[in-house]
């Protein structure tokens, strides 16, 4: 399959990265690689992997608060900390 | 009594060196002294660490000195171990090799790292790493890449390459890392030493930096096998903190005789012999020695084949960088590591991983990010999942007809460095035989199985069923006898 800079632009947008025209073109051209590569995967009968599901082995654990990590020791890795919050640009802004 | 040197102790097995710490032969304080010179030595010739701190290496040896003053009994003893670099420990950095992570400051241990401290090891360093563990060469890494203490030119395999490079170089005797899809078995391999990876959820993944979620387990390296095992037998156990822990009794994995292995069913992998890629002749050579050393030992060794294997790359690339386009998605600049951007919260997203990922996390992202993405999820990360889930029966088969697989652990030895930077697809094919045991959550040992022609080492890996990490440590033992690698050191090693 061509993954052409579009798509890969397009990609990127939802993962929040943004490429330069250079690593775009790059981009497209390993991924394409890489993918084509993968459709090996086709040369396997659709019927052999009818019903085939992984296991879901994780148990659930009970949806209850445990100890979390005091604000202090967060603060100390935060990038911008204020009022026990996490700061972060404007998200919400009143218009008109 | 004479008291051990240090230096002589560190040469040897860390069986030996807990025991004389324990018995207070020798300090831990004395054994960290010495650890820490060799580290600082180990970082300047294969850049193989990332961070120290001597200050706290040194209180936490005299902390199991007083320990072992006060009779406490300690499997681990003032052992140094150095800690891959996405792997909390408590006030040191974790950078998981990454510029996205800087600055960041663990808060809290790892449980692993933890269970090793209480056993009475001491960290000396954290470790160099391909960033977020992506990479098979240590060539990923945002802070430089680590050489091969057998031959400088070569890598040490990866991401836990310094993890390898610190132990093949002698620096310490015991490192961990973590392996989603053997990035403690080929480094391990690569570097002359024993690498494991335990069953999914016998080693708790609380603490270690996520890639991908269903693959990641912490594993340990070492010279040995008994210090494999050992390490084993002090890391793994259930963990409130990870829901994937396995609660079930850890089993003993110490002392397997090699001579109770008669009549043990070891099957040689055949998809093993036309591997993509191709398999280099040196290894192919020391696969057939294993299986004849096996056979000498009282194994029965036939051929088994798991169909699905030649898939297992593409299962793998598709479904753990899928995990990791997901896990990753939290490194956004809000809460912590480097932050770039103003304005709005999209550009501070944005700039943020733009400028803090490097280009192969970069490609991993987008790789997963479209294997999920609409219109492409079912025909990839989807059909990706039921032939993984296949595969997961395919062992289950053979497990039928043998009791362990063996193959090579890397297609090829020690490779040079560069050599496959500008072609990921042939970087990824380097883990064609560790990935299929990651993919099926089993546990798997690689063990030195002999040198190639040009003096570097190779590894073999034992393959088993959930839980078999006992007859896994016994069965390396039969080929770590017979390879003669712990006769020799690398010549870069550090004293």
């Amino acid at each position: 399959m061509k993954i052409d800079a579009v798509l890969v632009a397009k990609v990127a947008a939802l993962a929040s990265l943004e490429l330069t025209d250079a690593e775009q073109g790059a981009m497209a051209e390993q991924l394409t690689r890489i993918v084509d590569h993968f459709e090996a995967l086709r040369e396997i009968p659709d019927e052999l992997l009818a019903g085939e599901e992984m296991p879901r082995a994780m148990p659930l654990r009970a949806d209850a608060a445990g100890p979390c990590l005091p604000a202090g020791v967060v603060e100390a890795n935060a990038p911008e900390f204020a009022h026990g919050h996490f700061v972060v640009p404007r998200v919400v802004t009143r218009t008109g | 009594m004479t008291q051990p040197s240090p230096a002589a102790l560190l040469e040897g097995s860390f069986v030996a060196l807990a025991d004389a710490v324990g018995s207070g032969r020798v300090t831990a304080r004395a054994i960290a002294e010495v650890s820490l010179s060799r580290v600082e030595k180990a970082q300047k010739a294969f850049g193989a660490f990332l961070s120290t701190d001597p200050a706290a290496t040194l209180r936490e040896a005299e902390e199991v000195d007083r320990r072992v003053g006060a009779g406490e009994r300690l499997p681990l003893a003032g052992v140094p171990v150095a800690v891959k670099d996405n792997i909390n420990v408590a006030g040191r950095p974790s950078t998981a090799g990454s510029k996205i992570l800087a600055g960041f400051v663990s808060p809290d241990h790892a449980t692993c790292v933890a269970r090793l401290v209480l056993a009475g090891a001491v960290v000396v360093g954290k470790t160099n790493c391909d960033a977020f563990g992506m990479g098979s060469s240590n060539e990923n890494s945002a802070y430089g890449p680590v050489r091969n203490p057998w031959d400088p030119a070569r890598v040490p395999g990866g991401s836990s390459g310094g993890s390898a490079a610190a132990v093949a170089a002698r620096a310490v005797p015991l490192s961990i890392g973590t392996d989603t899809g053997g990035s403690v078995r080929q480094p391990a391999a690569l570097c002359g030493l024993v690498g494991w990876k335990p069953t999914y959820g016998r080693v708790s993944r609380y603490g270690l930096i996520a890639f991908a979620s269903s693959f990641d387990q912490a594993g340990a390296l070492t010279r040995s096998v008994d210090e494999g095992a050992r390490a084993f037998s002090v890391m793994a156990g259930a963990d409130p903190k990870d829901a994937t822990a396995l609660t079930t009794p850890v089993p003993d994995v110490a002392g397997q005789p090699g001579a109770g292995l008669l009549g043990t069913r070891v099957g040689l992998l055949a998809e093993a012999t036309f591997a993509e890629g191709g398999l280099h002749e040196d290894v192919k050579a020391s696969f057939e020695k294993a299986a004849g050393t096996l056979r000498a030992a009282g194994a029965v060794v036939t051929t088994v084949s798991v169909p699905r294997v030649p898939f297992a790359v593409p299962v793998y690339y598709l479904t753990a960088t899928a995990e990791a386009s997901s896990n990753l998605a939290r490194f956004d600049g809000v809460r912590y590591g480097a932050r770039k951007g103003e304005g709005s919260l999209s550009a501070l997203y944005l700039e943020t991983r733009s400028a803090g990922f490097g280009p192969e996390v970069k490609r991993r992202i987008l790789l997963g990010t479209f294997a999920l993405s609409s219109g492409y999820h079912d025909a990839y990360y989807g059909r990706a999942q039921r032939v993984r889930a296949l595969l997961v029966r395919d062992f289950a088969a053979a497990f039928r007809q043998v009791d362990a697989i063996l193959c090579p652990t890397s297609p090829e030895p020690a490779f040079f460095l560069g050599a496959k930077t500008d072609d990921p697809l042939a970087m990824y094919l380097a883990d064609v035989f560790t990935v299929p045991p990651s993919l099926a959550g089993l546990p798997a040992v690689s063990v030195p199985s002999g040198f190639s022609r040009d003096g570097l080492p190779i590894g073999m890996q034992f393959i088993g069923p959930g839980d078999a990490e006992p007859l896994l440590f016994a069965l390396a033992r039969v080929l770590e006898d017979a390879s003669g690698v712990l006769a020799r050191r690398a010549p870069g090693a550090v004293s």
